[in-house]
């Protein structure tokens, strides 16, 4: 389940600084980093579980 | 309350308590102390029950008939009052809901392999990542926070 880092841009309301600002994304294989431009306030989120589906005829190999 | 649903109504709420009618309290007097009265309440009030709808004036008196007709032969009281009006007053949780951040991404999946778009959905406590071939879904949860010093 190897994944190459993902960076993605947001442009959100702060949480923290209440600022409409481009908020940096970086989702890794076991984490979620996301901080706003503007004021370097940061979330963490942390790999918690995964849902696969069942191995079937619709799902391609 | 079927007959209240019945006769039309949408809505209504539902007090259970313990009362005294007016001819059971003749003669009554009691020392003026919690424990006294807690203990008339044990010992001689009846269980009643307290149900209350607001309902549009025209239907009032189909929606009385049909309670008559439905609690017949049972002990009961119907208090007509006129409302003059109604605030209701929500809590907003619009700025609570705000933060969820749904985001797209085009990547091989993890799981099924194909070149799909990946849906990436961030609330304040939690994140999802699901692929829209497969279906298979990565969950994350919070783990922190952290303020950079300007």
């Amino acid at each position: 389940m190897a994944i190459e880092k993902w960076k993605l841009e947001k442009g959100a309301q702060c949480y923290n600084c209440g600022d409409a600002t481009i908020h940096d994304i970086v989702v890794d294989e076991y984490s979620i980093k996301i901080r706003c431009r503007e004021c370097g306030f940061s979330r963490f989120y942390t790999f918690h579980m995964v849902d696969l589906p069942a191995k079937s005829e619709n799902t391609k190999k | 309350m079927n007959a209240l649903v019945d006769a039309g109504i949408t809505g209504f709420y539902v007090l259970e308590y313990k009362g005294m009618s007016p001819q059971d309290w003749k003669g009554f007097a009691i020392k003026e102390d919690p424990k006294s009265a807690i203990s008339l309440i044990r010992d001689y009030a009846t269980d009643a029950m307290l149900i209350c709808s607001v309902v549009e004036e025209e239907r009032t008196d189909e929606i009385v008939e049909s309670v008559m007709k439905a609690l017949e032969g049972e002990k009961y009281t119907i208090l007509e009052v006129p409302i003059r009006r109604i605030i209701v007053n929500y809590k907003s949780e619009v700025q609570e809901r705000a933060e969820t951040w749904l985001m797209e991404k085009k990547v091989p999946c993890f799981y099924c392999g194909e070149n799909a778009v990946q849906r990436i959905r961030i609330d304040m406590n939690k994140a999802k990542i699901w692929c829209t071939n497969c279906g298979a879904a990565r969950y994350y949860l919070i783990k922190g926070v952290e303020k950079e010093e300007n």
